[in-house]
């Protein structure tokens, strides 16, 4: 088993640390953000593991939930419905926020952007009152999301502090040994400018198209 | 589209409770507060009809079918008239060898493919069909499975090319 990772992509911090969480031995390989990893794919696909049987995974969340189970968690059904939330609603904001805040210096709109999933996140945590996500314990969905709000919400000032809930998730998270070395790993560091070369080569996201509502509704 | 989907989904497992799906697209959940999304719910009702071989027979075919779950929902849903080519493309390299999607039997990650491509291979003509050759052999064994197709109208694709030429 070999996971391929490249320095400055965000969705290899989720992969980085959900493998050291999940104490799984797997050796790891970082390599160019332009690298074809996985044979069948035309576009370059990171992170991306290559299983025992030689065949691949080539989206983060499914890597993660790979070696969660490996170790003999498997992810719970509100477990699986943060995932989905984070791939469909998240990330596509977290793309434009990227995008404002990498590529065009526009730092100050990244709030906005962020503000539909955040305000919803920050209302489930405070409704739920629990340390972590899904209950007393860190589950897939505090590393995947952690791991996925780690660019924007590690950097003072960039995303208004009005979400409490989410802010004291976030640094109860962010202390876990796993998580910080791999942000260093990835981000070395740099927090957002790390992630310029990697945001160049990404296609621009549509900036028309709000996915904001649950994935059911979206088609 | 997903609700029509879920309830497809819902008749092929033999699970017979219906409206149990509110506009919002939730599944009201009788341990706990409704559930959201296609993939979520999806799982959800297969672990319901005692069915967990859909979801994968191994550790590694669980996490290739989770893997095609997740690509329906970030990459076919949403995708714009350029991301077609490059999906149908790839897809057709990864199915060359395959029969499934995940493993040597069907799966979850099948159907949901299957519902999310029926939009994309409406809308292409004949002579880009046979670009994609296997994609179509997988797409035409899906739609005959029995139970699987449901809400949507049988696609005549083309298992083999029958021209060798592009222009007939």
């Amino acid at each position: 088993m070999k996971l391929f990772v490249s320095e400055g992509n965000p969705h290899c911090l989720k992969v980085l640390a959900a493998l050291d969480v999940s104490g799984v031995q797997c050796s790891v390989q970082f390599v160019n953000h332009e690298e074809k990893v996985v044979p069948f794919l035309s576009r370059p696909a990171l992170p991306a593991l290559l299983l025992p049987s030689g065949q691949f995974l080539f989206s983060s969340n499914a890597i993660c939930r790979y070696l969660f189970e490996l170790n003999g968690h498997e992810s719970s059904e509100s477990c699986n419905q943060w995932l989905e939330w984070e791939a469909t609603v998240l990330q596509p904001a977290l793309l434009r926020a990227f995008h404002v805040a990498v590529l065009q210096g526009k730092r100050s709109e990244v709030t906005q952007v962020l503000k539909g999933p955040l305000n919803f996140f920050d209302q489930s945590l405070s409704k739920g009152n629990l340390p972590y996500i899904t209950g007393e314990e860190l589950s897939l969905a505090d590393v995947v999301l952690w791991a996925a709000l780690h660019p924007v919400l590690s950097e003072a000032t960039l995303v208004s502090d009005e979400h409490k809930s989410v802010r004291t998730w976030f640094d109860r998270v962010a202390a876990l040994h796993s998580c910080q070395s791999a942000a260093q790993k990835v981000l070395q560091g740099k927090g957002l400018q790390a992630m310029k070369s990697f945001m160049q080569r990404q296609p621009a996201p549509q900036s028309s198209q709000c996915r904001d509502s649950p994935p059911c509704n979206s088609n | 589209m997903a609700l029509r989907e879920l309830s497809s989904l819902e008749k092929y497992l033999g699970l017979k409770k219906p409206n149990k799906y509110s506009t919002q697209g939730d599944k009201k959940n009788n341990n706990g507060p409704p559930l959201v999304g296609l993939v979520t719910i999806a799982c959800h009702l297969v672990k319901e009809a005692k069915r967990p071989e859909l979801l994968g027979d191994t550790a590694e075919n669980r996490a290739v079918v989770q893997q095609w779950l997740e690509f329906r929902v970030t990459k076919l849903d949403g995708c714009t008239k350029e991301d077609i080519k490059t999906i149908l493309k790839d897809l057709n390299v990864y199915l060359q060898d395959k029969v499934y999607l995940a493993g040597n039997k069907f799966t979850l990650a099948d159907s949901l493919v299957y519902f999310g491509i029926h939009p994309l291979l409406v809308d292409l003509a004949v002579q880009e069909k046979e670009q994609y050759l296997n994609v179509a052999r997988w797409f035409d064994h899906i739609q005959h499975r029995p139970g699987v197709r449901h809400h949507l109208p049988p696609l005549v694709v083309l298992r083999n090319r029958i021209y060798t030429g592009r222009h007939h």
